[in-house]
């Protein structure tokens, strides 16, 4: 009977397609999730970063230094990554001793803020690009979860040594 | 914590990615982690106890070397279980893209998984499968380590994303304290005398062993009592090709070397030469006979000029150019002055790269991939006693 080879068919095509379908909306869910925890842990790590920095500077009785971190910690919204950039840049201004406790925690800081923003980015990158995809937008599988945004600052790794760079 | 690696070549075989597997593991239980190292292996074969064999491996050409591989339905079983009985807090797989358990354990993996490039093999070549897949498997990874700037530029331009760049590890002490083959290196004086090293597949074109072999040539006969000291898979008669038979015993070839071997070699050399012409992403022999405190010359290569601290730690010369190479060493050779500076400034440049310095650096990045999981941040104390 050719007519139930046609059922078979599209039966199995019908499977087949709605398999690929769950796979991709879950696929979506997980990069999202993603993106949110990395983007917790990247504030963490800014939040860190800037309290590493303030007791820096009161240490040094750096008035400059500890009203950038301060400024920092305060920031909200647009203005966060210019103020992250400029404690940044105070902080590269700053001479660091790694033997100096206060200053190695503001290098061992940075260094993690270096990995958590660079890892923030690939997730923000590899979700926008799986939003843009045809079947993903037809479909509007990523309607659940608000579009991820890149926090672009520049590279905060202060002290590197030869071979450990980070970017 | 407990952390799962996946190395993709066989133990029985030696190579670089495998000696790295192994002495990051050794390096992270000496910090106090729980580690497992999955890896293709006999079940029979004689392993330390921290690995699990994940069963024969068949050899495939790879970029440019024979790698031997483990791949398949049987393999996939294995890298379920493994990973299901594992339980890790984090996975770490090495040259994830390449036909193998790392690829299958990415593919497997639901938790955390960081990866670690080693060669700079270009996308066109590494990766015969279609931009949809390797899209899934990169996916996958939290985080990306490249063991060089080279294979990091290749992260970055072909594949689309960052990498940290985290260098080999070295065991620097094993190196330091190795002792010298009985009578070598000899004496060493203004015109005469020294001794050259080499390490590694002399037979391979690019570790560049005609240019070292066109320079020894040249100098030897305008210094007598000059040594060469060879070790490596292959034949004496490759090694003596193009050399006068009177310059002959000037050579000492060793053939292939263990690790400890490789240590007391090192060890016996005024000179190590690294004379290889490209293709190498990671000047790991280079660290290895700065360990040993051998002053090393080095084509100027990018790697190797990273390494070398720009050209402080160790003379570079232009790649290829055995004339240059022979006046550089003769010049070397002559000023002991010389030597001592660039060897004690490699000791310094060396530290950066001791295995426990590196396997913090790489628990951070562990750290960050967990984060990036399931939002929990981990602090310093996690990362163990620095």
């Amino acid at each position: 009977m050719p007519g139930m080879w046609w059922v078979v068919g599209l039966v199995a095509a019908v499977v087949l397609v709605s398999v690929y379908l769950t796979w991709t909306a879950a696929r979506v869910d997980r990069l999202h999730a993603r993106v949110g925890s990395a983007a917790r842990a990247l504030d963490a790590h800014l939040l860190r970063r800037a309290a590493a920095a303030a007791v820096l500077a009161e240490d040094r009785y750096s008035v400059e230094l500890y009203a950038a971190a301060r400024i920092a910690l305060d920031a909200e919204g647009d203005e966060r990554e210019a103020a992250e950039n400029d404690l940044t840049r105070q902080l590269r201004r700053t001479p660091l001793d790694p033997d100096h406790p206060a200053a190695e925690a503001v290098i061992a800081a940075s260094r993690r803020l270096a990995l958590a923003r660079q890892v923030h980015t690939d997730l923000v990158r590899d979700a926008l690009s799986l939003r843009r995809r045809p079947l993903v937008r037809l479909l509007r599988m990523a309607r659940k979860h608000e579009a991820p945004r890149y926090f672009d600052i520049d590279d905060p790794t202060l002290n590197t040594r030869p071979g450990l760079s980070v970017g | 914590m407990r952390i799962g690696i996946v190395c993709p070549y066989s133990l029985d075989v030696p190579g670089g990615v495998q000696n790295h597997v192994m002495d990051l593991a050794e390096a992270l239980i000496g910090l106090g982690h729980e580690v497992s190292v999955l890896a293709p292996a006999d079940d029979d074969a004689e392993l330390p106890p921290y690995v699990v064999p994940a069963g024969r491996s068949v050899p495939l050409p790879y970029n440019g070397s024979v790698a031997r591989i483990t791949f398949g339905p049987v393999s996939t079983a294995r890298v379920r279980r493994w990973l299901a009985r594992g339980r890790f807090d984090v996975l770490h797989v090495h040259e994830p893209l390449a036909l193998s358990l790392s690829l299958l354990a990415v593919l497997s993996a639901r938790g955390p998984v960081v990866a670690t490039f080693h060669t700079a093999m270009t996308r066109s070549r590494a990766l015969a499968v279609a931009q949809g897949v390797l899209q899934l498997v990169l996916e996958r990874i939290t985080a990306r380590i490249a063991v060089s700037a080279l294979a990091r530029k290749v992260q970055v331009e072909h594949l689309g994303g960052g990498a940290v760049e985290i260098p080999n590890g070295v065991a620097v002490a094993k190196f330091a304290d190795a002792e010298p083959l009985p009578g070598w290196p000899g004496p060493c004086g203004p015109g005469r005398g020294g001794t050259l090293g080499f390490l590694g597949r002399f037979t391979e074109p690019r570790k560049g062993f005609a240019v070292l072999r066109d320079a020894f040539v040249a100098l030897a006969p305008h210094r007598p009592g000059l040594r060469l000291l060879v070790a490596g898979p292959g034949d004496l008669a490759d090694v003596h090709e193009g050399v006068p038979p009177e310059l002959r015993e000037q050579i000492t070839f060793l053939g292939r070397v263990t690790e400890e071997e490789k240590a007391r070699m090192l060890r016996s050399v005024d000179v190590y030469v690294a004379p290889n012409t490209g293709g190498e992403s990671f000047g790991m022999i280079l660290t290895e006979a700065m360990a040993a405190g051998a002053t090393v010359v080095a084509s100027d290569l990018d790697a190797f000029r990273r390494v070398l601290d720009g050209g402080r730690a160790g003379e570079l010369f232009p790649t290829g150019d055995a004339v240059a190479l022979r006046h550089t060493l003769d010049a070397l050779l002559d000023d002991p002055a010389r030597r001592a500076a660039l060897s004690a400034r490699a000791r310094e440049v060396v530290e950066a790269f001791d295995w426990p310095t590196i396997a913090r650096r790489v628990l951070e990045v562990y750290a960050t991939a967990i984060e990036a999981t399931d939002g929990r941040v981990l602090d310093e104390e996690w990362i163990g006693p620095t």
